[in-house]
């Protein structure tokens, strides 16, 4: 197989709080192929977001980046130079943010902070970048753009300031996209377009893209490979057929079990509710030793508690971590 | 999942100390404030003189730089200069809390019934707390004060004591509420709409306990932020009033010292040193105090 | 269309207001009596007949609301009157006194303004270090320094043991510094504006370091980083702006209030501006001059607190005036 257009090798990511150190991201590994889109699927906290904001290095303090590569297009980008990582940050790699309310500046006009963007990063001149930003808002579903460009944030709906915020992502032609939770912060009906907007221009363009959510909904739709999360660590990485048909980590099967199903009747009797998963996700300043779902895992054993899983490749291009299938695991 | 009910969270204020606790500057804050009142209470009986003891100027030795006789110094007027500095604790202590006492009361009125009631009331009343804060205080006050001294020469308030002072105060608070009822409107107003409160109308509460048992008590962290704040403002604001020389000649106040002592700075500065550097740890003190109080009740601010 | 209606509903209101201090200040004025009576009360020599005179010369005689109104007819022409204690028109002396004011605070209002932006910058950028912590004990610090208490620890210094600075006045008497007149000035401001710069400084630095740090943490922020744009461009271009906002409305105060807060700088730095001058007045009764000067500072108050609005406008899409 072909290198991969990013891999993230044992990225670790901690908050130095003043009640300590949270370890929000632990060892997490995935990678990306050119032209494919892997979801990043977790409850929230379990360090999806971080992952993805720590890939461009935008952890905000006191969070810190502490330990492992990211590797684009051959380079690892946690130790590149800020000047040449400014050339890869929305000209290679591009983000869309969750809530659009609040990631566009809300002072500056469409047009001038769009316009901004491009006239950074390339040499072209403000006709031509408005040129180019009207045929994006155009691209991106956006009616009457000419006019959209003098227009303010808070004069757009949430939908509406969201395809703006993917035509910002997609400015200088990405090579990669992440988009952190597109459609959470929208109307169930806007969700479907954006998403729907989201899966075409990916075709379209041919770029990558990365999409971190917390609805199995909306992976299953999009998502050609799936990583899930937990707790700051990668459970289980496959392809999006294999984690709905055949799951091996048991919190990839809780999550699955614990979707409401159209073809199912939830009556209330004994085994008709909704099944959900006991327990509570754990407090990171002092995870379990071991494998960190072992309080709330059906499956547990006397090994979780003392052996870290590791991820283990059990069949080609799936990855588990899990002792009881076959992981291997260091002593904690 | 025991069996048992979760203990009872702990209320606004329990909360609010275990995150204050925790606040270095508001505890330092707390700490200066403490300090002063300490001071303002024992100064009877720890100052080494008596504040109008000026027999040091009869042994010739006024403006004399500090010494194990006089801490201080001693001033122009052969005053012990500590002496007359723990003194003033409790002087600025009164203005401080009398001005708020004062500015609470009206705005707490003003701005609950702004918020509470609404509509054209709320209007009225905001418009009218907007007049207020356009005036230019201080300059108004230095001519009240002035004026309303010559008014009352030949009437009986001539022998209320410190009536000079206590026109300070007042005024002070006169001019201080508009503040304070901004923050009550606007947490009356959040209040009324707030779950709790509306629950307590549909079991039939009567409004006079809405206000005072549910509004009042919810709205009290935010406004206690500002009296904290009001009162080391009135402090500074009165050590002005008395440093222009607009101050009460017979209370013992740090403006006032300052305003004796400050011709003779050259020669001794300590006489002006040591009032400032009291209205300085006491403004502090309110300062860092308010600011803790800030973080511990707003937590969302600022985490 | 909706703006113009919204300044003028404003400028209505102002008028209100300055006419409603203008009526209470002549009011309690006036409510102490004939205040030529008081000034000569106890000078030796004074007949009945004399203060009768002086009286009539200053247009005091007569009912109060005559007077009210004859003195804010005059004031419709910018006739401020004549001082009593200095025998000369009073929109003279306000000219001439709040040019020195003026020539203290505005460059303690506009240096203040640079540097807080630089330090609360410095500080923002380097959330919970060293820098950031000594930034903001610094600001606490000089915050709760009252204003005059920095100018005499200036005196201290600068003028007593070092000895390199004036301590008072405008302007040197004799020896003028290099002989020239703009120099000696520009010497004599140095500690005046020195003051107001620090205790500037402190407050506005306290605002906006806590602005920013706010804005700071805001998606657009990651967002303008995340499309590469450098550091730079994301914190003076995108985040300053923004946390300017809550910051105007200090500025507008302090712009207002500097007339206001005068008295005190010039009474530390024996400054001949409009705070002195309006110390004088008080003192000595001189009601024209006392409510000439309240006119012109409450105008100045209020004019800031209407430019502010405006100000809003332009730096805040998001805000309509109406």
């Amino acid at each position: 197989m072909a290198e991969p257009l990013l891999s993230v090798e044992d990225l670790k990511v901690h908050f130095f709080t003043r009640d300590g150190v949270v370890r929000a991201v632990d060892g997490v590994d995935f990678a990306v192929n050119r032209g494919e889109t892997l979801g990043i699927v977790g409850e929230s906290g379990s360090g999806k977001t971080v992952s993805s904001l720590a890939l461009l290095r935008l952890v905000p303090p006191p969070a810190r980046t502490v330990g492992g590569r990211v590797v684009f297009e051959g380079t690892d980008l946690l130790t590149l130079p800020t000047k040449a990582l400014g050339t890869i940050r929305g000209r290679r790699i591009a983000m869309v943010f969750q809530n659009p309310a609040t990631s566009l500046n809300p002072i500056y006009s469409i047009g001038s902070q769009l316009g901004e963007i491009l006239l950074w990063h390339e040499p072209i001149t403000r006709a031509e970048a408005e040129a180019r930003v009207i045929s994006l808002l155009t691209l991106v579903g956006i009616t009457d753009p000419a006019a959209r460009l003098r227009q303010y944030p808070h004069e757009l709906s949430g939908g509406m300031k969201q395809r703006v915020g993917i035509a910002r992502a997609l400015l200088c032609n990405p090579s990669l996209v992440l988009a952190d939770e597109p459609t959470t912060a929208l109307d169930v009906t806007i969700q479907a377009q954006i998403l729907d907007l989201l899966a075409d221009l990916r075709r379209r363009l041919g770029m990558a893209m990365v999409l971190v959510t917390h609805d199995m909904g909306v992976v299953a739709r999009m998502a050609d490979r799936i990583t899930v999360m937990y707790a700051g660590r990668v459970c289980e990485t496959a392809d999006a057929a294999t984690i709905f048909r055949a799951p091996q980590h048991p919190y990839t099967r809780a999550l699955l079990d614990s979707m409401p199903r159209i073809d199912h009747r939830y009556t209330g009797g004994a085994r008709q509710v909704l099944p959900t998963i006991p327990g509570r996700p754990p407090n990171l300043l002092d995870p379990p030793a071991g494998c960190r779902f072992h309080p709330r895992c059906p499956d547990a054993i006397a090994d979780c508690r003392r052996i870290l899983p590791l991820e283990t490749e059990i069949a080609p291009g799936h990855t588990v971590s899990c002792i009881r299938r076959g992981s291997q695991g260091i002593a904690a | 999942m025991h069996g048992t009910l979760p203990p009872k969270p702990p209320g606004i204020w329990r909360q609010g100390w275990y995150r204050f606790r925790r606040n270095r500057g508001g505890m330092l804050g707390l700490i200066l404030v403490a300090l002063v009142v300490l001071v303002a209470l024992t100064c009877f009986v720890a100052a080494p003189y008596d504040p109008n003891d000026q027999s040091a100027m009869l042994r010739g030795a006024s403006r004399q730089g500090p010494s194990a006789l006089h801490w201080l110094g001693t001033d122009r007027m052969g005053y012990d200069v500590l002496s007359r500095v723990l003194y003033g604790a409790p002087t600025a202590l009164a203005v401080g809390l009398g001005a708020m006492a004062i500015a609470s009361v009206i705005g707490v009125i003003i701005g609950g019934i702004a918020g509470y009631v609404g509509g054209l009331v709320d209007e009225c009343l905001m418009r009218f707390a907007e007049f207020f804060m356009v005036i230019p205080v201080f300059i108004v006050i230095l001519a009240v004060v002035r004026l309303f001294g010559i008014m009352v020469v030949g009437t009986w308030m001539e022998r209320v004591p410190h009536l000079n002072l206590m026109t300070i105060i007042a005024l002070l608070g006169l001019f201080g509420w508009p503040p304070v009822a901004r923050m009550a409107r606007a947490e009356f107003l959040r209040l009324k709409h707030a779950e709790f409160v509306e629950a307590a109308i549909c079991i039939g509460t009567t409004r006079r306990d809405i206000l005072a048992r549910h509004i009042l008590p919810n709205a009290l962290p935010s406004l206690i932020v500002l009296v904290a704040l009001g009162i080391g403002g009135a402090i500074l604001a009165e050590t002005m009033v008395s440093f222009l020389g607009f101050g009460d000649p017979k209370a013992i106040s740090w403006g006032q010292l300052l305003y004796f002592n400050y011709e003779s700075l050259k020669v001794a500065p300590w006489g002006s040193v040591a009032p400032g550097v009291a209205i300085f740890v006491t403004v502090l003190g309110f300062n860092l105090l308010a600011d803790g109080l800030t973080d511990a009740f707003n937590p969302r601010l600022r985490q | 269309m909706g703006t113009l209606n919204y300044i003028a509903r404003r400028l209505l209101f102002s008028a209100c207001l300055i006419l409603g201090v203008s009526v209470i200040l002549f009011a309690l004025i006036n409510a102490i009596g004939n205040p030529i009576e008081i000034l000569l009360a106890e000078r030796p020599g004074v007949t009945e007949e004399i203060i009768e005179a002086v009286t009539k010369y200053y247009g005091l005689d007569g009912s109060v609301t005559d007077r009210y109104f004859t003195w804010l007819g005059n004031l419709a022409r910018l006739d401020f009157g004549t001082s009593i204690i200095y025998n000369q028109p009073v929109g003279d002396m306000l000219w001439s006194f709040g040019i020195e004011t003026l020539k203290i605070q505005i460059p303690g209002i506009l240096l203040a303004l640079g540097l807080s932006v630089l330090v609360s910058t410095l500080a923002a950028t380097r959330q919970y270090s060293r820098t950031d912590f000594t930034v903001i004990a610094g600001a606490m610090l000089g915050h709760s320094l009252p204003g005059f208490f920095i100018g005499i620890l200036l005196i201290l210094v600068f003028s007593y043991w070092l000895g390199v600075l004036p301590s008072y006045g405008a302007y040197s008497t004799r020896n003028l510094l290099w002989d020239s007149e703009i120099a000696d000035g520009l010497w004599h401001m140095v500690l005046p504006v020195g003051m107001l710069t620090i205790f500037n400084t402190a407050t506005l630095t306290l605002l906006m370091r806590s602005s920013l740090v706010d804005v700071l943490r805001q998606d657009f922020i990651t967002a303008a980083r995340a499309s590469g744009l450098p550091e730079r461009r994301v914190v003076f271009g995108h985040a300053l702006r923004n946390a300017f906002i809550p910051v105007l409305t200090y500025l507008g105060i302090l712009f207002g209030l500097m007339l206001g807060t005068a008295p005190v700088t010039e009474t530390v730095f024996t400054w001949p501006g409009l705070g002195a001058l309006y110390i004088m007045a008080i003192q000595q009764l001189d009601y024209p001059l006392i409510m000439g000067e309240t006119m012109v500072i409450t105008v100045m108050l209020v004019g800031a607190t209407l430019l502010t609005d405006i100000a809003y406008v332009v730096i805040d899409p998001r805000i309509r005036l109406g």
